[in-house]
């Protein structure tokens, strides 16, 4: 099996239906395979070996698309490197996934171009990826703990069967059109390649500002709105009289969604926003089918699949686990199976939180530190190896500090090796090695970082206000 | 008073440093949007004002005139500052 035929099925039946459109370009189904035909005749040019890697670092454009899909049509691995992070850490990812190639938007020594602003690049690793006998069609990277940092591994298989059961409560349909603003580098499975393989018109906005956003809605009809907390906040406190009467469906991603910018679009478009909880391992597992009863909460699992809650205190809060189709094959570098970390079926997510009578989740923290800024996911061990590498720094911890328009923003404290060093040096290392939302907002030195009495490991802080 | 002269050569050091890649050249015209400023790009800008100039821009602030380029912005960044 592989996901273009999803895609073909689409353009057989909708050869002439917009399938993405961006700025003034409308692209239809049968423009798109086109287009990804000829990527795929420049590719295979390339010679390149079945199942290669390829890490795929562009912003959002019809290219993006078009080149993900003409890779799965040479049988090529997918591994998406976002186009905010350093020359350090796409080596990284390069050198942890093994890839085989890069294909970006500057060259690099040899590239061949494949058009005016698209580079491929062939790299040489170290010791050839091996996928198991796997389809594999996917593998998105997250650096996670340092000890942690993997590859989740996704065959054609999987993410046929995710796409297809995340779509039972949001049915989206060759007449939805979808107003496009994540980064495809961090969400395309169950949003962008579900929107193709059911015939829905895919928009690619362009704004990071809410009026624009609202006439390009108000313009292509939009029906359905997939974002994060932080664009719905922007939106809602457009104070133009623009509508969106059009949408129907405003799913919420990424973070939980704070009360009062739920309250404050409701009130502002009369529309109530969605909840929904995605999980790279999963997919869309859980979405909120009652907002206006439950606000707080991601949501029951959609159809098909199941929440459980392990080991609950007297409260009923313990750490979330699921089960279902579609979810992840392995882990890579080094290669874990599903079935290895998941025996009995259900997949540990590390969320803390609780079920309520009716079956909603709710959401109450993390058993793994992770600091959430803006929908984006942040791990303070990533920040302190960069940290601790300089030489001025002799320990430090980085953690989550309550923000009330972004959810969480990155703090560091310090101890450094010689009282006067400033931190002006530190700061530029993090700028050469950090992506840059991730470089903490605010520096604190500090003589010392608080430890646990017995282990002796730097305490881990909570989020502070 | 704060000076929008003031705000806009802090605003181009930050964007420099922290925003865009080093090949785009940033200078008081940039159109931001058509450089490549994206919704992360925000947050950082937004962070920035808020750590150095200690107030938060309101959403309803961000608006296409305010974002058109560097000198757009430092005008309403000097407009709410001395507003307050």
């Amino acid at each position: 099996m592989n996901l273009t035929e999803l895609l073909d099925q689409t353009a057989s039946r909708w050869p002439r239906k917009p399938a993405l459109i961006e700025g003034e370009i409308i692209l239809s189904y049968a423009g798109l395979v086109q287009k990804i035909a000829e990527l795929a005749a420049q590719l295979q040019l390339l010679q390149m070996k079945p199942c290669c890697r390829v890490g795929l670092c562009l912003p959002n454009s019809i290219n993006y698309v078009a080149l993900t899909f003409a890779l799965w049509r040479v049988n090529a691995v997918v591994v998406p490197i976002p186009t905010e992070c350093t020359e350090e850490e796409s080596s990284n990812i390069a050198e942890a996934m093994r890839l085989d190639a890069i294909i970006g938007q500057k060259p690099h020594g040899q590239s061949v171009r494949l058009s005016a602003d698209l580079f491929f690049t062939k790299l040489s690793p170290t010791s050839p990826p091996e996928n198991h006998g796997l389809n594999v069609a996917f593998i998105r990277f997250t650096s996670g703990t340092t000890s942690a940092r993997k590859g989740v591994v996704l065959s054609h298989e999987t993410i046929r069967d995710r796409v297809l059961a995340s779509n039972k409560f949001l049915r989206i349909g060759p007449d939805d059109t979808v107003m496009w603003c994540l980064p495809m580098s961090h969400h395309f499975l169950v949003t962008i390649v579900l929107y193709l393989s059911v015939g829905a018109t895919i928009v690619l906005a362009r704004h990071v500002l809410a009026r624009p956003f609202l006439e390009a809605v108000n313009r292509w009809r939009g029906t359905v709105l997939y974002a994060a907390p932080f664009h719905y906040a922007l939106l809602a406190r457009d104070n133009s009289d623009a509508k969106i009467s059009s949408v129907r469906l405003a799913v919420s991603t990424t973070c939980s969604l704070p009360q009062d910018v739920a309250e404050n679009f409701h009130q502002r478009f009369g529309l109530r926003l969605t909840p929904a909880l995605g999980v790279i391992e999963l997919g869309l597992v859980c979405v909120n089918d009652n907002p206006a009863a439950r606000a707080d909460s991601v949501g029951r699992p959609q159809p098909d699949y199941a929440v459980h809650i392990r080991n609950p205190d007297s409260d009923g809060y313990g750490e979330i686990v699921f089960a279902g189709p579609g979810f992840f094959d392995a882990y890579d570098n080094p290669w874990t199976p599903r079935e290895q970390l998941m025996p009995d079926g259900w997949f540990a997510t590390g969320d803390i939180g609780r079920v309520d009578a009716q079956g909603y989740l709710f959401l109450a923290g993390r058993k793994v530190a992770v600091i959430n800024l803006a929908g984006r996911k942040v791990f303070p061990e990533e920040i302190e190896t960069v940290l601790n590498r300089h030489p001025d720094v002799r320990e430090s911890r980085v953690f989550g500090a309550t923000h009330p328009h972004l959810g969480e923003t990155v703090e560091a404290e310090i101890v450094l090796n010689a009282p006067d060093a400033g931190l002006d040096s530190v700061r530029a290392f993090c700028r050469e090695q950090l992506a840059s939302y991730k470089i903490p907002t605010r520096f604190t030195v500090v003589n010392a970082l608080p430890r646990t009495p017995v282990t002796g490991k730097i305490r881990r802080a909570t989020a502070v206000a | 008073m704060i000076e929008a002269q003031e705000i806009e050569t802090k605003l181009l050091d930050f964007l420099k440093r922290e925003v865009f890649a080093p090949e785009v050249a940033v200078i008081p015209e940039t159109d931001l949007v058509a450089s490549g400023f994206d919704s992360m790009s925000l947050v950082r800008l937004l962070l920035f004002i808020e750590t150095d100039y200690g107030f938060w821009i309101p959403e309803s602030e961000i608006t296409g005139d305010a974002l058109k380029n560097v000198r757009a912005l430092a005008n309403t960044i000097a407009r709410l500052l001395n507003a307050r």
